[in-house]
């Protein structure tokens, strides 16, 4: 059984398709690009797996159960946690604030204070700050503050939007170590928009391509940066139209 | 006898109510983008739910005969009782509604309630005596104040102190404040909607019925149309405080309560029938001056 199990999903906003027959899946531990130009669909294809939402056909399943119809709330209980775009930090609340609305979820109740302080030697910036109000932070510490916030639901499968947004090359790199190890150190399955198919490649993974709300290409990102499919995603099929 | 402090005293204990009142409107409204103009007929329902039902001009006290120590806290889950139905037969039911739409249908759903209160009570004010010995007065600093005027500036107090340490410390609190900055994402992180928005509602009718228990005792009067004052009053104090914000709405309940007795106070004799009138224009002066309210907050904006 896969992780996470995507079957002809559709989404639309009223009348306008953002997504139209979406399949593929994740395997356990995979990490996995989403890519494609602007209005390709990633962010939708997102926000439908996490409940934000709703599908108007097809099916998502995590772990055999279907995600369709539930509300966000319960589906964050199934172990699902989403670092959206923009973060989406709360900034009248302090840094520590933050990472305890997700812990509401938990069983383990013993576990939260060390794994706030886990948080903390991940990234120190937010252990120095842990008072201060979350609005006050950089960009890039709000990326840091959204990811550990969803770590402290502890989650199996987490869902990153375009963690590059606004922030400056040098904190992207900073930000991707840290998805990295910390997919290592907890076995996590990641699902990332990233709108960069360069950077998808060096760090390295699966890619599956969006254009116009439909999957065109699935498989390994750094092949996928060599091959013309990327140019045609964003391009158009019609090669003759692609500047050499 | 001296007018300072006594203005004081007023402008506190008036305050005070408008205050509570305030915030059980910034409660909800924070927590579901909806203003609740039924806010005031909770107030109403608390306050007849302390005498026996009957259309007779005279008040048969029913719940008001029970002592203080119970009669405070049933009363208060009265309240809480009744905001947290109007949540699940009307409002849970408009959750993807426009916030228009939601606020008409809290001034229909005001309207049935101050109907249903019309058939069972009749129109007629009746006079209820609850506790009459807290409005004697008594001496402090060269004023004579009644003592329900300390009970009230007290109650606020407390009040104001308990709710603060509520969303500050406890595990509701933290989700009601996450929630009112921004739902959808509370949500991911597993906060339970429904969860957050009943105990706003709990919290805005105890706080309806601790308004309506102040009020009954101040005025000693029953009236189906009492909440419609106040909840003009508390509405426009949530505006001036910037809408949301809860400290916005506390203090704005006490300027206006401040200003409304200053103006009693020192307007010339034959102005003071228009009292109201130089009070809302001072609620427009503040409003062109601030128009996102006095205490808006502008940390909420995610930086880039």
């Amino acid at each position: 059984m896969s992780k996470l199990g995507v079957y002809d999903v559709a989404v639309r906003y009223g009348k306008v398709p953002a997504l139209s027959d979406v399949s593929f899946s994740v395997e356990e531990g995979e990490r996995v690009f989403i890519s494609g130009p602007n209005g390709a669909g990633k962010s939708s294809l997102l926000k439908a797996i996490c409940g934000a939402v709703p599908t108007s056909h097809g099916r998502i399943e995590v772990d055999g159960d279907v995600l369709n119809g539930r509300s966000p709330e319960a589906i964050a209980r199934l172990g699902l946690t989403m670092v959206p775009e923009g973060r989406e930090i709360f900034g009248t609340l302090t840094v520590e604030e933050n990472l305890r609305v997700g812990t509401g979820i938990r069983r383990d109740k013993s576990a939260i204070e060390t794994d706030i302080d886990e948080v903390y030697q991940n990234f120190s910036i937010l252990g120095e700050r842990r008072h201060a109000n979350a609005g006050a932070l950089s960009g890039g510490q709000q990326q840091m503050l959204a990811i550990g916030r969803g770590l402290m639901t502890n989650p199996k499968l987490m869902l990153v939007d375009e963690p590059s947004l606004g922030l400056a090359p040098n904190i992207v790199d900073q930000v991707y170590e840290t998805l990295v190890n910390l997919q290592k150190d907890r076995g996590l399955t990641l699902i990332i928009v990233e709108q960069s198919s360069a950077r998808a490649a060096r760090v390295g993974g699966r890619m599956v391509l969006l254009r116009g709300g439909n999957v065109v290409g699935d498989g390994d990102a750094a092949k996928f940066a060599e091959s013309d499919l990327l140019k045609e995603a964003y391009f158009g099929q019609d090669k003759s139209e692609v500047p050499s | 006898m001296n007018a300072i402090p006594q203005l004081f005293f007023d402008a506190m204990s008036l305050g005070g109510i408008y205050a509570m009142a305030a915030l059980g409107i910034a409660l909800i409204f924070g927590v579901m983008k909806l203003v609740n103009f039924a806010h005031g007929e909770y107030i109403a329902f608390c306050v007849f739910a302390l005498i026996v039902p009957s259309t007779d001009a005279v008040a048969v006290m029913f719940l008001g005969k029970a002592p203080a120590f119970v009669l405070i806290p049933t009363l208060l889950c009265v309240g809480a009782l009744v905001a947290v139905g109007s949540e699940f037969f009307v409002f849970r039911h408009m959750r993807k509604a426009t916030p228009v739409a939601m606020m008409i249908s809290s001034f229909a759903l005001g309207f049935v309630i101050q109907n249903t209160l019309l058939l069972i009570y009749s129109s007629r004010p009746k006079a209820i005596s609850l506790w009459p010995e807290l409005n004697m007065p008594i001496d402090l600093i060269g004023a004579s104040i009644p003592l329900l005027q300390i009970i009230v500036i007290l109650t606020t107090l407390i009040v104001v102190v308990t709710l603060a340490l509520l969303l500050k410390k406890t595990r509701i609190g933290l989700e009601m404040r996450a929630a009112a900055e921004n739902f959808t994402m509370a949500r991911l992180l597993g906060v339970r909607a429904n969860v957050v928005i009943t105990g706003a509602f709990a919290l805005s009718g105890a706080l309806a019925a601790a308004v309506a228990l102040i009020m009954v005792t101040q005025t000693g009067v029953a009236d189906v149309r009492m909440g419609g004052q106040i909840m003009l009053v508390a509405f426009i104090a949530t505006v001036i405080g910037g809408l949301g914000s809860l400290p916005g709405a506390v203090a704005a309940g006490f300027l206006i309560g401040a200003a409304s007795v200053i103006l009693q106070g020192f307007l010339p004799l034959e102005a003071r029938p228009f009292r109201d009138a130089f009070l809302y224009t001072l609620v427009i002066v503040s409003l062109l001056l601030r128009p996102d309210g006095l205490f808006a907050s502008n940390s909420t904006k995610p930086r880039v």
